[in-house]
C-alpha cells in the first residue's frame, strides 16, 4: 500500500496551505527523512519531508490551495506497482489569486523540518541513567559520547569507552579551563560545556556563580554545549547534507545570493543595561525570571524598529513590504543546528513579559518541543555570539527579512572621564542589513537608535 | 605643622588598616597612616593576641594541673599574675613594634594623632595636613557599655582592664557570651575564679552553631563555670570592696566583673558628617569594594560592620586598596570568613550554619573527637566536628567544630570552600594518621554515611 503524504497542519491557526514547491520530481525516488515537498501557508514557508523510502507521486498541483490534511502525494514502497491512472488534483480550496502567488511575507526558519519531522527524536540525547551518572562521574559530557545502545542510546559502555579511548570525546578537545570541582560537577549535570563559560574567580577560574551567569545570562543559548562539542563530527568523515543541515546551507547560501547584505559594527556603552539587568534578575528572581542581555537587545531592537519601519520590511523584487508587526525571531544554537524561534510582538511585550517569553522559547527549542506558530511570522532576527567571547561578525540575513543584529561579548572597555581613563562595560552590536531594501544611512540610524535605548535603558522599560 | 600629599591616607593602623597600606605601598601608591594609639590597634594591643598569651597560660597551667594523669609529679603549680600579664603585655608590645618596622620597610608615612576630616581630601592629623587623593577609614571599633551598666576600670571592667588585672577575683561575673566573654571566662575558671557566665541570648555564642554552642555550655559546666542563659543582669552595684549585682532579680556578690556586650564603630569626631560618609547603628555604611557612600572613601574592617574580625579587616583591606589601584578584587563573601573564640574547648566554624539552611536540602555529618585517636592519646576528646554540604551539589557548605586544635584547623574547611569543593575531594584527600584533623575528614565521609571509625 502506497504511503500518504499530507499537507501539514502547521499551528492551530492554520486553515489552508499550498505546495510551493516539489522538491521530488513526480515517480523521482525519495529516501526518508529527504525533504519531499515545500509548504507555503499564509503564516509559514515550511520544508516537509518524506516518512519512507520510495517513489513519490504528486497528486496536489504547486499553487493549489488545499486544507491541511488533504493528501497532496503518495510513497510507493520500491517495487509496488503504481497504476496509471492513479492521482489527480483533489478540487482546490480556493482559486490561487495574483496576490497570495506572492511568497508568504514570512521567514522560513532554518529549523523547520525538523520541528515536523526529527526534532522530537532528535532534540534530546537517549540515555541511560547508569550512562548519565558514570558520566558525571567520570566528569565526561554525555552528549558528546557517541551511543552504541538501542536507537543510538548512549549506554554505560559507552562512556567507558569515551573515558579510556577518549575517542568520541576528542572531538571536543581543547585545554580544559580551570574549574573549581563544584563547577566542573554542575556543568557536567546541567550539560554546559565549560569552554563556553567566562570564569570570574581567582585567576580567571570558572566558580559556581558563573555557570549560573552562563544558564541565563549572556543568552539562552550559553547553557548549550556549542555545536562542535557534541559528538559525530571525526576526521576523515562524510557528513551526507540534508535535512535541516542541507535547509540551513541553502537558505544561507541563496541568502547571501540574492541580497546584497553588508555588515556594520557599532560600540555600545553597557554600564547602564548591566547595573539594570543586575537588578531586574535580582528582583524578578522570585517569580523565577531571569533576563538575559539578549532579551534586552531584542527589545531596545524592537523599538527601535517601530520607528525605522524600513528595517522590518521584506524586498520583494518590485516592492518593499513595511510589515505592520514587530515580530523579532531569536537564534538558538542547538547540536543538531540552528533554530529561530519568534517572539511575537516584541515592541509591544514589556521586558518582563519578553524574557519570560524569550525563556520558553529557548527551553522549547532545546526540548524539540517548539510549536511551528513559534516559528513563523519573524520579521527581523537578532543572533548571540556574546557567550563564545565574538566581538564582531557578519550574520546572514534570514529571509526574506531585511535586517538581522548580532549580538557580541560584553567586555571591560575604556572610557575618557577627562584626561582619565576609567573602565566601562562594552558590547558591539553587528547589524547586518539588505543594501537592496535601503542604505547606509538609515541602517547607521537605526543602529544608533538601538544603541541609544540600551544605552539609557531605563527607556526599554516604559 | 606640615603639608602631606599622598595617594592614600589610612585613618587607623590595627590589622585591617595597615594591612591596607602595606598592600598600597606594594601596588606603588604613596600612603601615610594616621593613629592615634599604637600601631597594631586593638586585636594586636588590646584585643586577640594578648589574650592568646593569657589563654595560652592558662592552658599550660590546665595542663600541668592534670600532670598527674600523664605520669607526670610536679606537684600543685602556682602562678604570679603580675608575670603573667606582664608577658602578655610585653608579647603586644615585641607586635606593636613590629609593625612599626613594616610600616618603615614598605616607606608608609606614619603620622601620631587624631585625624579629622576637613573635606573629602583633606584629613588633618594632630598638627599635619594630610591631602590624599582616596582615604580609607579603619578605625575599628570600641567596647559598648549598657545603659544602666557602666565599666568603671576598678571592678566593673572592659576588655582592656580585664586582661590587665591586678588581683585574681574569687568571684567573677561576666556580662555577655561572645567570643570575648566566653574566652575570659574560660581563662580566670582556669585561673581558679568562681565564674558567672551571663547570656541575655537563648544560647552562649550566638554566632555559633546551636549544637557546637550546647556543647560548649555543657563543656563549661563541667568545668565549674555557672553559665546562665536568656538571662539579664538587671544591674551592678559597688558595695564595700566589691560588687552587689542582681542576676534574674537575684542579689549575689561578686568581686569583679565583666561587660562583654558586643562593640560599636569608632565613627565619632572622624568629622564624618563634614564629607557626608553615611553611618547606620554606629557603623560606616559600604558597597561590594569597601567604598562609602562618598566616592574616594573607603571604610574596612570594625567601623565598616560586622563580624568584627581582624582577618576580615585585613581582608577588606585588600579589597579597598586594590579597587583604588584599579584592579578588579573580588568582594568579601560573608559566608568564608572563619570564626574562633580560643576557649577550652576552643570553638571554630565557617560558612552556613544547620538553623539557617531554610529550605535548602543539606546533608550533615558529625564526628565526635571521642573516637579520634590523636584525641585519646593526649587525653582531650571533648569535642564534636559537623560539616554542612548542600544535598544537591555536594558543595560544602559549612563547617563548626569545637575541640582541641579547631582553631588551627578550620582552615583546612575555608580552603575547601573557598576552591568550592564537593564531599568528593574532601573524601579523597588523604589526612596524615594520627592528627585531629582525621575528624575533618570523618565528618565529611559521615554525612554520606560512610564514616569509618565511629
Amino acid at each position: 500500500m502506497p504511503r500518504e503524504i499530507y499537507l501539514v497542519k502547521v499551528g492551530m491557526s492554520m486553515t489552508e496551505g499550498m505546495v510551493s514547491e516539489w522538491y521530488i520530481p513526480d515517480g523521482g525516488a525519495v529516501k526518508k527523512g529527504e525533504l519531499v515537498y515545500a509548504l507555503e501557508t499564509e503564516k509559514v514557508n515550511l520544508d516537509v519531508d518524506a516518512e519512507a523510502d520510495g517513489i513519490v507521486k504528486h497528486i496536489a498541483e504547486v499553487g493549489v490551495n488545499l486544507k491541511p490534511g488533504d493528501v497532496v502525494g503518495h510513497i510507493f514502497e520500491a517495487g509496488e506497482e503504481i497504476p496509471d491512472d492513479f492521482g489527480g488534483a483533489p478540487a482546490a480550496a480556493a482559486p490561487v489569486e495574483e496576490k497570495q502567488a506572492a511568497p508568504a511575507p514570512v521567514a522560513t526558519p532554518a529549523a523547520a523540518p525538523a520541528a515536523v519531522s526529527s526534532q522530537a527524536e532528535d532534540g534530546h540525547i537517549k540515555s541511560s541513567p547508569a550512562a548519565r551518572r558514570l558520566a558525571r562521574e567520570l566528569g565526561i559530557d554525555f552528549r558528546s559520547v557517541a551511543g552504541s545502545g538501542p536507537g543510538g542510546r548512549v549506554v554505560e559502555a559507552d562512556i567507558l569507552a569515551a573515558s579510556e579511548g577518549g575517542a568520541s570525546v576528542a572531538a571536543a578537545s581543547g585545554p580544559e579551563p580551570k574549574a573549581s570541582p563544584l563547577a566542573k560537577r554542575l556543568a557536567a549535570e546541567r550539560g554546559i560545556d565549560l569552554r563556553t563559560v567566562r570564569g570570574t574567580g581567582p585567576g580567571g577560574r570558572i566558580v559556581q556563580a558563573d555557570l549560573d551567569s552562563a544558564g541565563a545570562g549572556a543568552a539562552a543559548p550559553a547553557a548549550r554545549p556549542a555545536a562542535a562539542s557534541v559528538a559525530g563530527p571525526k576526521p576523515g568523515e562524510r557528513i551526507p547534507v540534508k535535512g535541516m543541515r542541507k535547509t540551513i546551507a541553502s537558505r544561507m547560501h541563496h541568502s547571501l545570493m540574492e541580497s546584497a547584505q553588508l555588515t556594520m559594527d557599532m560600540e555600545v556603552l553597557m554600564d547602564d543595561a548591566v547595573k539594570m539587568r543586575t537588578s531586574l534578575v535580582e528582583e524578578w528572581a522570585p517569580e523565577g525570571i531571569k533576563p538575559t542581555y539578549t532579551d534586552l537587545v531584542i527589545k531596545a531592537v524592537a523599538k527601535a524598529l517601530r520607528t525605522h519601519p524600513l528595517m522590518n520590511s521584506q524586498f520583494m523584487g518590485d516592492e518593499i513590504v513595511l510589515m505592520d508587526e514587530v515580530h523579532v525571531g531569536m537564534a538558538v544554537a542547538l547540536p543538531e543546528g540552528l533554530v529561530v524561534p519568534v517572539v511575537r510582538d516584541a515592541d509591544l511585550l514589556s521586558v518582563k513579559e519578553l524574557a519570560r517569553e524569550s525563556s520558553r522559547l529557548a527551553a522549547a527549542a532545546r526540548d524539540g518541543t517548539l510549536g511551528l506558530d513559534d516559528y513563523a511570522g519573524g520579521t527581523f532576527t537578532v543572533t548571540a555570539l556574546g557567550m563564545y567571547g565574538v566581538d564582531s561578525f557578519t550574520p546572514i540575513i534570514n529571509e526574506p527579512q531585511s535586517g538581522i543584529m548580532g549580538v557580541n561579548r560584553i567586555y571591560d572597555g575604556l572610557e575618557w572621564d577627562g584626561d582619565t581613563p576609567v573602565r566601562a562595560k562594552k558590547m558591539n552590536l553587528s547589524l547586518t542589513w539588505d543594501h537592496r531594501t535601503l542604505d547606509g544611512a538609515p541602517a547607521a540610524d537605526f543602529l544608533v537608535e538601538v544603541k541609544k535605548l540600551l544605552e539609557s535603558p531605563f527607556r526599554l522599560l516604559v | 605643622m606640615s603639608e602631606i600629599n599622598v595617594d592614600l591616607l589610612v585613618i587607623g593602623g590595627g590589622p585591617g588598616g595597615y594591612t591596607a597600606a602595606i598592600r598600597a605601598s606594594q601596588l606603588g601608591l604613596e600612603v601615610a597612616l594616621a593613629e592615634k594609639a599604637e600601631l597594631g590597634g586593638v586585636c594586636l594591643n588590646w584585643g586577640c593576641i594578648p589574650t592568646k598569651s593569657l589563654l595560652h597560660t592558662a592552658d599550660v597551667y590546665r595542663e600541668i594541673a592534670a600532670a598527674d594523669h600523664l605520669g607526670l609529679e610536679l606537684g600543685k603549680p602556682k602562678f604570679n599574675l603580675k608575670k603573667v600579664v606582664k608577658r602578655s603585655r610585653d608579647v603586644a608590645a615585641q607586635l606593636s613594634g613590629g609593625i612599626a618596622h613594616l610600616m618603615k620597610k614598605n616607606k608608609i608615612t606614619v603620622l601620631n594623632g587624631e585625624a579629622v576630616f576637613q573635606d573629602k581630601n583633606t584629613v588633618t592629623v594632630g598638627g599635619d595636613t594630610v591631602v590624599a587623593d582616596n582615604v580609607i577609614i579603619a578605625t575599628g571599633a570600641s567596647a559598648r557599655n549598657l545603659p544602666h551598666i557602666q565599666t568603671d576600670g576598678d571592678r566593673v571592667w572592659d576588655a582592656r582592664s580585664a586582661m590587665t588585672p591586678t588581683f585574681m577575683p574569687k568571684k567573677l561575673l561576666i556580662i555577655g557570651a561572645g567570643a570575648i566573654g566566653v574566652e575570659f571566662a574560660s581563662f580566670y575558671a582556669t585561673m581558679g575564679a568562681k565564674v558567672t557566665l551571663v547570656e541575655v541570648m537563648e544560647q552562649i555564642l550566638p554566632a555559633e552553631d546551636t549544637e557546637i554552642a550546647a556543647l560548649a555550655k555543657a563543656a563549661f559546666e563541667q568545668q565549674g563555670i555557672e553559665v546562665l542563659t536568656g538571662t539579664a543582669v538587671d544591674s551592678v552595684e559597688k558595695s564595700g570592696k566589691g560588687l552587689k549585682a542582681s542576676v534574674a532579680g537575684e542579689t549575689r556578690a561578686f568581686d569583679a566583673a565583666i561587660l562583654s556586650v558586643g562593640v560599636a564603630g569608632n565613627v565619632d569626631d572622624l568629622g564624618l558628617e563634614t564629607v557626608g560618609v553615611n553611618v547606620d547603628r554606629g557603623f560606616v555604611t559600604v558597597d561590594s569594594k569597601q567604598q562609602t557612600s562618598v566616592p574616594g572613601i573607603y571604610a574596612i574592617g570594625d567601623v565598616a560592620g560586622v563580624p568584627c574580625l581582624a582577618h576580615k579587616a585585613s581582608h577588606e583591606g585588600v579589597i579597598a586598596v586594590e579597587s583604588i589601584a584599579g584592579l578588579a578584587p573580588h568582594p568579601l563573601n560573608p559566608a568564608r570568613i572563619p570564626g574562633c573564640t580560643y576557649s577550652h574547648p576552643q570553638v571554630a566554624s565557617i560558612g552556613l550554619k544547620e538553623r539557617d539552611a531554610g529550605d535548602r536540602e543539606i546533608r550533615v555529618g558529625r564526628f565526635p573527637l571521642l573516637a579520634n585517636g590523636k584525641a585519646v592519646a593526649i587525653s582531650d576528646t571533648d569535642g564534636l566536628v559537623k560539616t554542612i554540604f548542600d544535598a544537591q551539589s555536594g558543595e560544602l557548605l559549612g563547617a563548626h567544630m569545637i575541640g582541641p586544635g579547631v582553631t588551627e584547623m578550620i582552615q583546612g574547611f575555608a580552603v575547601a570552600i573557598g576552591l568550592e569543593t564537593t564531599e568528593q575531594e574532601l573524601m579523597e584527600t588523604i589526612f596524615p594518621h594520627p592528627t585531629l584533623s582525621e575528624a575533618m575528614h570523618e565528618s565529611v565521609l559521615s554525612a554520606y554515611g560512610r564514616t569509618i571509625n565511629f
